[in-house]
């Protein structure tokens, strides 16, 4: 406990701090206040258990979840329906900003995944596959970890993992692509940047169709605030499938007791997805098209 | 050792205790980090095993020779080989279970905290953590693909405890096989910097005469730039997998 105590007075430079709040002016000294609490490294202790961001944000990161007739099917309130809060910070609508042809493709995409004929029609989270950066950090709870060399984030859902090393290397070769994609990380002051790239096209951000290309680059910024948080801010740029680099950003919660366990949630060992795929088809054949809306929504 | 303590200050005492303490802390634990990997063919066989097509021979990793099967097991375990390219659970892309995760030809990663040790495997992102916060084993039954793993230090070992199987994993190709009252004894001892001595104790009354071990070296990968990729199994295989899953 002494050690400890020792540590944060040499970390924090007491005497220093001191004679400089002193010289503050008063709302900057306010902003100064706040300390986060700091690993034997120095840096933002960011360990523990979150959650996985606003609610209904992983069926659309522009729309939320659901409209009534899936209200009705998960016994949702009306007060629990839509997007709980803006996650697109930037552009200002909270519309992804797609190329016209991208734009053609996510609608067919909506039309797709209400009659599936093949697996690329089906969500991935439905397919149990890995969701990648930014998707993971809102689909579900996640686990931080953090060593000298290291940043691990478990994630409870499909037992996903990223290993964020930060000792600078550089990354993999162009050609691997991965559906998590191959993350650095870096310390900007208080604040962790992870750059994510190598993905696949395999992904989409959320359950509505928004697909992006290998092309994809993801910078994470997390940054631990007061009140137990994290700000969590994604840039995502493709210039195969948007016509500008976009932002989204939301707060994470602390969850859990000094006892709490992620169980493993096995996946792929349960699911299956041939009935959807055969029902799409005979849907197909028989001519029954469906966009998937939420227009019931604003009704 | 012979200590007088009765000889010394307070303060000579205070500090004596406080050094036995602070070594014997530094010797109850191993730094086992790193990217490891089994390099054998347990995977296929963890007997003895001749070559075939895609297998390579090996060696036996288990201690005596042979698994002391009950003899209806050793029925089922014949049944399995010869339906091994599609009862293999793995054949479906499934999560290996323990400890034949251990020894997939993929590599792994050992991260180590104050109240946890994970092990992050390549192999269908599989993971656990092992908890060494001298917490138990949850009340169960629980199926877990995986188990559920608590963990302990004997000196420089790094002792595993791991209970709650579900009974759809096999030890290896040839159709080796438990019950969900599989427990799982794992024992890793650093020898150098670059190797772990992996010792396993399997134990499973409904299916075994006694408890059997198996024994293995782990390596350190050595590549300056190794880091953990990509297996995603049933992604790959997916196509073929959603026909009849």
């Amino acid at each position: 406990m002494q050690k400890k105590i020792w540590q944060k007075i040499n970390r924090v430079g007491a005497i220093g701090m001191i004679a400089l709040l002193g010289a503050m002016p008063v709302e900057l000294y306010a902003q100064q206040a706040w300390e986060p609490p700091r690993t034997v490294d120095g840096h933002p202790d960011l360990q523990g258990y979150w959650d996985g961001g606003p609610a209904n944000a992983s069926h659309s990161i522009e729309d939320g979840c659901c409209d009534v007739v899936h209200a009705r099917m998960q016994s949702r309130t009306p007060d629990r329906l839509g997007l709980l809060e803006p996650l697109i910070i930037d552009p200002p609508d909270g519309r992804i900003p797609y190329q016209e042809w991208a734009e053609v493709k996510r609608t067919q995409l909506l039309y797709d995944m209400e009659t599936p004929t093949e697996l690329g029609h089906i969500d991935p989270e439905d397919r149990c596959l890995l969701l990648g950066a930014p998707r993971s950090n809102y689909r579900g709870d996640l686990e931080i970890r953090q060593t000298k060399d290291f940043i691990v984030i478990l994630y409870e859902w499909a037992h996903a993992y990223r290993v964020i090393p930060m000792d600078g290397r550089s990354h993999v070769g162009e050609t691997i692509s991965m559906y998590n994609g191959d993350s650095r990380g870096r310390w900007e002051g208080d604040t962790l940047v992870v750059e994510a790239r190598n993905f696949n096209d395999q992904v989409w951000l959320d359950s509505h169709g928004s697909f992006y290309s290998d092309k994809l680059r993801v910078v994470e910024r997390w940054e631990l605030v007061e009140g137990d948080a994290i700000r969590y801010e994604a840039t995502i740029e493709d210039p195969n499938v948007f016509t500008r680099p976009w932002t989204l950003a939301f707060t994470m919660g602390r969850i859990g007791g000094d006892d709490y366990e992620f169980f493993e949630e096995a996946c792929w060992e349960g699911v299956t997805n041939k009935h959807r795929l055969a029902a799409g088809r005979l849907a197909v054949e028989a001519g029954e098209r469906q966009l998937h809306t939420h227009e019931e929504e604003s009704q | 050792m012979r200590i007088s303590l009765p000889f010394m200050s307070v303060s000579m005492a205070t500090s004596f205790l406080l050094a036995l303490a602070v070594s014997g802390a530094e010797a109850q634990s191993s730094n086992l980090q790193g990217i490891w990997q089994a390099v054998n063919t347990a995977a296929w066989d963890i007997e003895d095993h001749s070559g075939s097509l895609g297998i390579p021979a090996g060696q036996g990793v288990v201690d005596g020779g042979a698994i002391p099967y009950q003899p209806w097991a050793l029925l089922q375990k014949q049944e399995n080989f010869t339906n091994r390219a599609t009862a293999d659970p793995l054949a479906s892309c499934a999560m290996p279970g323990v400890p034949r995760i251990t020894y997939m030809p993929y590599p792994f990663q050992i991260l180590q905290f104050d109240d946890r040790i994970l092990i992050l495997y390549e192999y269908v992102h599989a993971t656990r953590t092992i908890y060494m916060n001298g917490s138990d084993h949850p009340d169960g039954h629980i199926d877990f693909w995986m188990g559920d793993s608590r963990g302990r230090w004997e000196g420089e070992t790094l002792v595993v405890d791991v209970i709650h199987f579900n009974d759809q994993t096999w030890f290896d190709r040839a159709g080796n096989f438990h019950s969900e009252a599989l427990h799982v004894v794992e024992r890793y001892t650093p020898r150098g910097p670059n190797h772990i001595d992996y010792e396993v104790t399997i134990e499973d009354p409904n299916v075994f005469t006694r408890p059997w071990t198996m024994r293995m070296p782990l390596y350190r990968r050595q590549e300056p730039n190794v880091q953990l990729l990509e297996y995603e199994c049933y992604a790959y295989a997916e196509e073929d997998l959603a026909k009849d899953k």
